[in-house]
């Protein structure tokens, strides 16, 4: 009987031990700090998030989006819409659109009209997106800018050549190589140069080096035109002819993608003349991949950044868009390509859920259309698009340098030179409409 | 003083272009006596020589940046890559090719080409946000020689090709091995009933054209300052046209012929009338070069006996 009781008693006490040990543990796991979903949480001025924000997995019936983009032998822009694609991931991983995930169908082309114009049909007619998002090519925009109206689509992406500025049914979060190359001859020239070599690929060289010969006739300065066929296989033969043009103090300016600028600017460290020439670049290279390669250029550069600093201290866009990278697309470093990936999915979440009723083709491209005041801090000025007959809602920004592997602001805000009277119009309506003021 | 003048030429404007040319033309003549030697063993014209070298340099490109292994082991491996595949090569395919006419025999190493540009294009797709490129530290010294910037890498390059060319002369003249690989050159089933181990010459042969295959691999992605593999692959162009300068027998020939290539394709690049063409720089220099060497010869038909 006391044996029994004994027992009985050791089982209690032993029961006793193991509950208080699993509420210990139980205790100590609440007050452990809970992993708060990335993008989640209430939208504020300090905080972005993830469309609805509510870290929840949407689950309903997928909306489908789609993106065409160029990869070519030296230039990959299928990173742009790989960085939608992680930030649409993160947009399901939080509710959705009103609880329904977004499908997002990216498809590459290798710079053939046939195929772009094939590709858009698909995406359009056989897959039936609402949406098209996040394209950037050579040559897309032109092959398929009339179909995109004829459907009644306006394409939210990143754009390079001139049909991307200059017809309304494409509108692009970045100003492109032409708008870039001038604000960073805008920056060579405020630096003193009276010459400048410029160098572009030759497929979008007349359209891209032409506004800064625009500007060199209007100021004054000597401007040389290197139209770069790719993949380069001679850099140190290009860069000698542009360095001779130039001349010693003067102004050499690249535009060339991380996949291409490296040889021109290792071949630079070869020769020894990278601190004898001021050296301007459009936006691609202004990233801290290429900060950390290329040290020797420290203090050298005037790069024209279409958007902020890649820095988490830059605001809450920036932030989320490195938090996104981190977790849904590690592979992808933080960088130009990915900022113009992320703005173009927040664009067209924020059209998505200001859709009225069912979301359809019709209903999300009268949305995109009616954005407009888009704040964020990846851009000098707010965002929009609006029934214009074209698009530049990107055409002020800031110079940058590379510093101890780091990217850093050489020049505040500053407006593109008007050279075109695109941008003049451009500026024209933005105040009239208040697209960007409110 | 040196600063002149002819035709409205400006040497000082081209002797940077000169330099650069120079040090082209010593990797192209690298390869170019690379392919002499194994053609005068072997009877083959490897033009898988520049896939060869591009797939030695992309392996060494992952050691470098993948891995934390001193980058003297990356270099070397690039270096033997090219010994041991073409050795492979030489070994499996050597034998079944060796009683095959020479363009079967060169066909057979586009296939080695073809295999190794499949590979490199399924492990290395062209694409990613960020360009491969391989800079040796020898790029980083600079010298001003004659007012203008050369690089130790671009020193190397014209040196490596001279003394290279040097060496395996002599090698061939004064050593035994040399000696079999020239015997071999002549008549291979005379020198094989003569005792002479053709199997273990012609490997030599292999492995040691490989050697400067893989040499030429690792400092030509540092001149061009990127590392394009399909590029790469393709500038045995330049090296197959210096080796036809020498009409796949002369050694110094064929030096000279890859120096003069490289140094056409420079310095045409200034000149933009003629600066597009300057790809078909190998091309025309090759047929000037045979059309010269062969203006003496006389082209004789055979007669008709008449009873």
């Amino acid at each position: 009987m006391r044996s029994k009781t004994v027992s009985a008693g050791i089982a209690l006490a032993a029961s006793a031990v193991l509950a208080l040990v699993l509420a210990t543990w139980a205790v100590g796991a609440s007050r452990a700090p809970a992993q708060v979903p990335v993008g989640s949480g209430k939208a504020s001025a300090k905080k972005s998030v993830c469309g609805l924000g509510t870290g929840k997995k949407a689950t309903g019936r997928p909306i489908k989006l789609g993106a065409i983009n160029m990869l070519i032998p030296g230039v990959d822009f299928t990173t742009i819409s790989k960085v939608a694609a992680a930030y649409f991931q993160c947009v399901n991983d939080n509710g959705g659109i009103k609880g329904r995930p977004i499908q997002y169908i990216q498809y590459a082309e290798a710079l053939n009209p046939a195929q772009e114009a094939a590709l858009a049909r698909k995406l359009i007619q056989g897959d039936k997106v609402v949406g098209v998002v996040g394209n950037t090519s050579f040559a897309e925009c032109g092959t398929n800018w009339k179909y995109y109206k004829s459907k009644g689509f306006t394409v939210i992406g990143a754009g390079v050549q001139a049909e991307c500025f200059g017809t309304p049914s494409i509108v692009e979060s970045n100003m492109g190589p032409r708008y870039s190359n001038i604000g960073a001859a805008q920056a060579l020239i405020r630096a003193g140069v009276k010459k400048i070599a410029v160098a572009s690929p030759d497929t979008i060289s007349a359209y891209a080096d032409g506004g800064v010969v625009k500007l060199g006739a209007a100021r004054g300065v000597s401007v040389k035109v290197f139209p770069t066929h790719l993949p380069v296989t001679d850099a140190s033969s290009q860069l000698l002819q542009m360095y001779q043009f130039a001349g010693e103090g003067n102004g050499i300016l690249l535009d060339f993608t991380p996949d291409t600028a490296p040889a021109f600017m290792t071949a630079a460290i070869s020769m020894g003349i990278v601190g004898k020439i001021k050296w301007g670049s459009s936006t691609p290279i202004a990233n801290t991949f290429m900060a950390g390669q290329f040290p020797q250029f420290d203090g050298h550069l005037w790069i024209n950044s279409e958007f902020g600093l890649l820095d988490a201290s830059q605001g809450p866009d920036t932030r989320l868009m490195i938090a996104i990278l981190k977790k849904y697309a590690p592979k992808i470093a933080p960088q130009a390509f990915g900022q113009m990936g992320f703005m173009d999915a927040k664009f067209a979440t924020a059209a998505l859920l200001n859709v009225k009723g069912a979301v359809t083709a019709a209903s999300y491209n009268k949305a995109v259309r009616g954005l407009k005041n888009i704040k964020t801090d990846m851009l000098c000025k707010p965002w929009y698009v609006g029934n214009l007959p074209y698009h530049i809602p990107n055409n002020t920004d800031i110079t940058v340098d590379y510093k101890d592997g780091k990217v850093v602001k050489k020049e505040s805000c500053f407006d593109i030179a008007a050279v075109d009277k695109e941008l003049a119009q451009t500026r024209v309506w933005e105040k009239k409409l208040k697209l960007n003021t409110g | 003083m040196l600063a002149f003048s002819v035709f409205g030429v400006d040497w000082v404007f081209l002797k940077p272009f000169i330099v650069l040319g120079l040090a082209f033309g010593g990797v192209y003549a690298l390869s170019g006596v690379g392919l002499v030697v194994l053609y005068r063993a072997t009877g083959v014209v490897n033009i898988a020589f520049g896939a060869i070298g591009a797939a030695g340099a992309l392996i060494a490109y992952y050691i470098v940046s993948h891995t934390s292994w001193p980058h003297w082991i990356a270099y070397t491996i690039c270096v033997l890559f090219g010994g041991v595949v073409n050795l492979a090569y030489g070994l499996v395919f050597g034998p079944a090719f060796a009683r095959r006419d020479p363009l079967v025999k060169m066909m057979g190493t586009l296939g080695l080409a073809l295999i190794l540009l499949g590979l490199m294009a399924w492990r290395a797709p062209i694409g990613g946000a960020f360009a491969r490129f391989l800079p040796l530290p020898s790029s980083g010294h600079l010298y001003e020689i004659w007012g203008t910037n050369v690089s130790l890498t671009q020193i190397i390059a014209i040196a490596l090709a001279f003394v290279l060319t040097a060496a395996i002369s002599a090698f061939l003249r004064f050593t035994k091995l040399g000696t079999a690989m020239r015997a071999l050159a002549n008549d291979r089933e005379i020198t094989a009933t003569l005792g002479v181990p053709v199997r273990r010459v012609e490997a030599a042969a292999w492995f040691g054209s490989g050697i400067v295959c893989g040499a030429a691999g690792l400092l030509l992605p540092d001149l061009l300052t990127s590392l394009d593999y399909a590029a790469l692959t393709f500038l045995v162009i330049s090296s197959l046209a210096a080796a036809l300068i020498g009409r796949l027998q002369s050694l110094w020939m064929t030096l000279f012929g890859g120096l003069a290539i490289g140094l056409a394709q420079a310095v045409l690049a200034p000149y933009e009338s003629v600066s597009r063409y300057r790809a078909a720089a190998p091309f025309v220099l090759a047929i000037l070069a045979l059309l010269w060497m062969s203006r003496h010869r006389s082209v004789t038909m055979p007669q008709t006996k008449t009873t």
